[in-house]
């Protein structure tokens, strides 16, 4: 059990590595294969925690989140961006090396809100996963405002979604089944909605970037 | 006392002898794996030797920063070299500080090459000379925390007891402390050996050359000192990089058969760390400079978040 | 069974509508599913008033007095919805605004899409309605949303995208903070029922043990549901969208939306309030509700002063009204739920109202500004005119429609209460709302000036708003008593037990 928590603490220090990443980055298809990435090392921890619980339900939590999000939704994604031939990001709303700050201390203020969580001889995982959960639901926030692509927005969106499955797993080890079955169904479901509105927004306006939808006010 | 001569010296030769060889096979490796032939590895030995031999240009307008820099980078490298745990785990050289005397020193001859290079009056040197002033400015930082986390994770800046501490306990390294440390010293180290992303070793193009923007006006011995001062450095720095988080190899002391042992591994570690420089020089092209501090940034805040870490677990 | 059949006939008349050809079946399938939809809804109601509960498939589905309430305003929305659609379309058709192909291939694409989301969109409340399971409830409210943002680019315009994407991104990121907020309550609670992992986030499980929920955690989960479920009720300051979405979508898209789903965020809201409150005391989740309440109600204040649209004036309004819902909520006690429950009733019937009345306006005058109606609705559409201005007359609070009843209820509950900062508040920002909201609106549709000629007649549109207008009129003054019974039931589920 000591070498399966390391190796969950270290694929947990990965993702949190990856979201500073993405941070950082400019191109939308990198995004999206980092968040494939993501995906994969969220469902190898469950996984991993499924060995060592023997709870094989958690496999199919894993099995699904491999499916859902590092197959389908990353390809999806992927196919409309060589639709749109936007490859780039524009410039972000505050500068990179200033977004990567705050990125850091958002990863902070989330291992601040997880030591209020965390108590001992309790099912589910040590703080640690649960503060790089915490972490990747802020900075997904703050992606979320900071980045003016419609796409980027919709990924920062799924990097709550990835945010909060990695919080159910390190508080309960998941929630019931069918519950993670109806959130990875509307996993899918939103990442298709919304790209296809990414499209047509792209089609209409000639651009992805979302301070052009300004239209109504007032 | 007498051991510690012995080891010195060793080291010495070491750093002198090894420093070409790894920057000709990091050069060679990347020739083909771009499917070019590529120099021979002991190419930079060649260079060296053809450069002693050959006269010197020294600029009219150089003071005796010109003429003193070239030693100045040599010996404090040398000197920061000696401190690092190469082959043992025990630094031949213990100044006070430790990792701090290291990075400092290192510090002296960047320092240094940078007066020269403004002090040639060329505006290639200018430019070279501000560049890497830019860079460092914003690497600095990144790897004090990253060294910092890795001191305080052994209870000392000593490079003894750093490596000392890691060294039997391999599965400290997958603690997220180590893994950020780790993260932001070898984005760290792509900046200061001017590897690309960050700088192209081998251009000499207005646009693109940093720390051959500084040395442009040099020639002759200068040059080869200054050059192999640098593959020193580089040396160094890969070294601390691989000793400090996975010191797999390393002997209690430098004598008897342990020593071939210890070398033979240090070969096997700079081989595999000029691979991943290799690789990553390979895949990616040179950032533009404006967009070095993204990635610096990205290194700084690695760097903090593993010194924090450490309080936190 | 009845809740299975609440769930079946939407999917049912949404793959009906999908695979016919011709547009007057897809509206005869609509009708006929949202008419036996309504049916079922009453009956189940009368069970719940019978049994008190209904449950189905081990606890997995289950519905009380609070969730026939729901479903019931629901069915009604949607059923008149959808009558009145079948003129609304056909105008459109006609007008052109679905498109100009000639052979009608793509207007006939367009219907299909209308009338297969609109089923869908009420299969999703529906099933947000009987979930017993927390995490189910969320998965349905998160579809609704899916579903309805096609209902919002409907009509393809520029405008049309700005508030779908508006819509998708800011409920999807509130969803996202409702998530957390259930996967926390999972967490306060999860070692409640023993080794049934499924049961351990039912509603009904945690609300009998929700003394045992571990209470910081309950604390958190509140917040991140409110500002959850808030977004998708359109509480300020996460309101943003409602006004593009409600202005951009056909409007009886734009009525259920207003009416039926803000119902269903609200009734996401009142599960957690009632756990929340069991297990802390209802003054934290109380002030927390206070706050929202009275802020989004100070908020659309000044936005219906100025308003030029008079969709997004509605648009305003709802978030108004979901404020005064949740400041009832905040309040609690048996005056604040009974107004709480009264008003989710009478708004519901009234705002849908006003949107139909809105739609017609729309559809004649063709513009969407004040400024370019310049008044006499009234002589030009009589039947509209009265009933728009009746409604909002009523809507409002005036005296004696049904909505004063409930206004007047909840100020009471507020004074009763001690919260006098409330009170005052409340009856300050009605007050503003009144006369920003009748300056406009009555500016509209009164006055004999102009001279666009007199409108024809359109019986189904007509129809479905006199039916409408006629029950506002009537609950004024008589509510059933079964209505009433229901109503009561509600207030007391939220009451607790």
């Amino acid at each position: 059990m000591q070498f399966g928590e390391r190796i969950i603490t270290l694929m947990a220090a990965l993702v949190l590595v990856l979201q500073i990443a993405v941070v950082a980055q400019r191109w939308i298809v990198t995004h999206i294969r980092i968040f494939a990435i993501q995906s994969f090392l969220l469902a190898m921890i469950a996984a991993t925690i499924a060995w060592f619980n023997h709870a094989p339900h958690i496999y199919i939590a894993a099995a699904l989140t491999l499916v859902v999000k590092v197959i389908l939704v990353p390809i999806f994604l992927e196919r409309l961006v060589v639709r749109m031939d936007i490859r780039e990001e524009i410039k972000p709303i505050i500068n990179v090396p200033l977004s990567v700050v705050i990125a850091g201390g958002l990863t902070l203020l989330g291992y601040v809100v997880a030591e209020s969580f965390y108590k001992q001889n309790e099912p589910g995982l040590g703080h640690n996963e649960l503060a790089v959960a915490i972490s990747l639901f802020l900075i997904g926030f703050f992606t979320m405002i900071n980045r003016r692509k419609a796409l980027t927005q919709v990924l920062a969106l799924l990097s709550l979604e990835n945010g909060l499955f990695l919080a159910a797993i390190s508080l309960t080890y998941g929630m019931p089944l069918i519950v993670e079955l109806g959130i990875l169904f509307d996993v899918l479901v939103a990442a298709m909605v919304l790209g296809i509105l990414v499209y047509r927004i792209r089609e209409t306006f000639e651009s992805m970037d979302v301070s052009r939808l300004r239209r109504l006010r007032g | 006392m007498m051991e510690r001569i012995i080891e010195s010296v060793a080291q010495l030769f070491l750093l002198l002898v090894l420093a070409p060889l790894v920057t000709g096979v990091i050069r060679t490796l990347k020739a083909r794996l771009q499917t070019r032939r590529g120099p021979s590895i002991l190419q930079p030995y060649r260079d060296l030797l053809k450069l002693f031999g050959k006269g010197m240009v020294i600029p009219e307008t150089a003071s005796w920063i010109f003429a003193a820099t070239p030693w100045v980078v040599f010996f404090s490298t040398i000197l920061a070299g000696l401190m690092i745990p190469m082959v043992a785990a025990d630094a031949p050289l213990g100044l006070f500080g430790g990792v701090l005397a290291v990075i400092y020193l290192l510090g002296l001859g960047r320092f240094f090459l940078a007066l020269s290079g403004l002090d040639t009056g060329s505006s290639f040197g200018g430019i070279g000379s501000s560049r890497e002033m830019t860079i460092s400015a914003l690497a600095e930082p990144a790897m004090m925390l990253a060294i910092f986390t890795v001191a305080i994770g052994a209870g000392s800046t000593g490079l003894t007891q750093i490596a000392g501490a890691a060294i039997g306990q391999s599965w400290r390294f997958l603690a997220p402390a180590q893994m950020f440390a780790f993260a932001a010293l070898a984005l760290v180290l792509i900046a200061e050996t001017g590897r690309i992303p960050v700088d192209n070793p081998a251009t000499h193009l207005e646009l693109t050359m940093i720390h051959e923007a500084m040395i442009l006006e040099y020639s002759g011995p200068y040059l080869a000192l200054v050059e192999w001062a640098a593959s020193i450095k580089q040396l160094v720095l890969m070294t601390l990089l691989i000793n400090c988080f996975w010191p797999v190899g390393l002997q209690p002391t430098w004598f008897g058969f342990s020593a071939l042992i210890g070398i033979g591994w240090l070969l096997a570690k700079m081989l595999f760390l000029s691979c991943a420089i290799v690789l990553l020089e390979t895949v990616n092209a040179k950032m533009r400079l404006f967009r070095v501090p993204e990635l610096l940034a990205v290194a700084f805040t690695l760097g903090s978040l593993a010194l924090v870490s450490t309080f936190l677990f | 069974m009845l809740l299975l059949a609440l769930l079946l006939i939407p999917v049912a008349t949404a793959a009906a509508s999908f695979l016919v050809r011709r547009r007057k079946e897809m509206e005869a399938a609509n009708l006929a599913g949202f008419g036996l939809v309504f049916l079922i809804a009453i009956a189940l109601a009368a069970q719940v008033l019978a049994r008190g509960t209904v449950s189905l498939a081990n606890s997995f589905f289950y519905a009380d007095a609070l969730s026939a309430l729901v479903i019931l305003l629901t069915a009604l929305v949607a059923l008149v919805c959808a009558t009145y659609s079948i003129g609304y379309l056909q105008d459109d058709q006609q007008s052109g605004e679905l498109g100009d192909d000639p052979s009608g291939k793509e207007q006939l694409a367009q219907l299909r899409m209308y009338y297969t989301l609109t089923p869908l969109f009420v299969f999703s409340m529906m099933f947000m309605a009987v979930a017993n399971n927390l995490g189910v409830m969320w998965a349905a409210i998160e579809a609704t949303t899916l579903v309805s943002v096609f209902l919002v680019t409907f009509y393809g315009k520029v405008t049309s995208l700005e508030a779908a994407w508006k819509y998708a991104i800011i409920g999807g990121v509130g969803l996202s903070m409702a998530l957390f907020g259930t996967l926390v309550a999972y967490y306060a609670g999860h070692r409640l029922a023993g080794s049934d992992a499924l049961a351990e986030l039912n509603w009904s499980v945690l609300a009998q043990h929700a003394q045992l929920l571990d209470k910081t955690s309950m604390r958190l989960a509140f917040v991140l549901i409110l500002m959850g479920y808030g977004t998708k009720a359109g509480l300020a300051p996460m309101h943003t969208w409602k006004p593009d979405a409600y202005s951009e979508a056909p409007v009886p898209s734009a009525a259920i939306l207003s009416s039926a789903m803000l119902n269903c965020a609200l009734y996401g809201l009142i599960r957690f309030y009632i756990l929340t409150s069991r297990s802390l005391g209802p003054e934290y989740p109380g002030r927390l509700l206070l706050l929202f309440g009275l802020l989004s109600m100070g908020i659309s204040v000044p936005f219906i002063l100025v308003q030029k649209n008079y969709r997004r004036l509605l648009a305003y309004h709802t978030i108004d009204h979901a404020g005064i819902m949740v400041t009832a909520l905040g309040l609690g006690g048996a005056l604040g739920t009974l107004g709480l429950m009264l008003h989710m009733t009478f708004h519901t019937i009234a705002k849908s109202l006003l949107f139909l009345c809105a739609g017609n306006v729309r559809q004649y005058f063709k513009t969407d500004l004040f400024s370019e109606i310049k008044g006499s609705v009234i002589r030009v559409m009589p039947l509209t005119g009265i009933v728009f201005l009746m409604a909002m007359l009523a809507i409002i609070g005036m005296p004696p429609f049904s909505l004063f009843q409930s206004e007047f209820l909840i100020v009471r509950a507020a004074f009763d209460g001690g919260h006098l900062l409330t009170g005052v508040l409340f009856i300050l920002f009605g007050t503003g709302v009144f006369a920003g909201a009748l300056l406009h609106v009555g500016g509209m549709i009164l006055g004999t000036r102009g001279n666009t000629p007199v409108a024809p007649h359109r019986p189904w549109r007509d129809g479905s708003l006199l039916t409408l207008a006629a029950a506002l009129v009537i609950i004024g003054f008589w509510v059933p008593a079964p209505l009433l019974e229901l109503i009561r039931g509600a207030a007391r589920v939220v009451n607790g037990k």
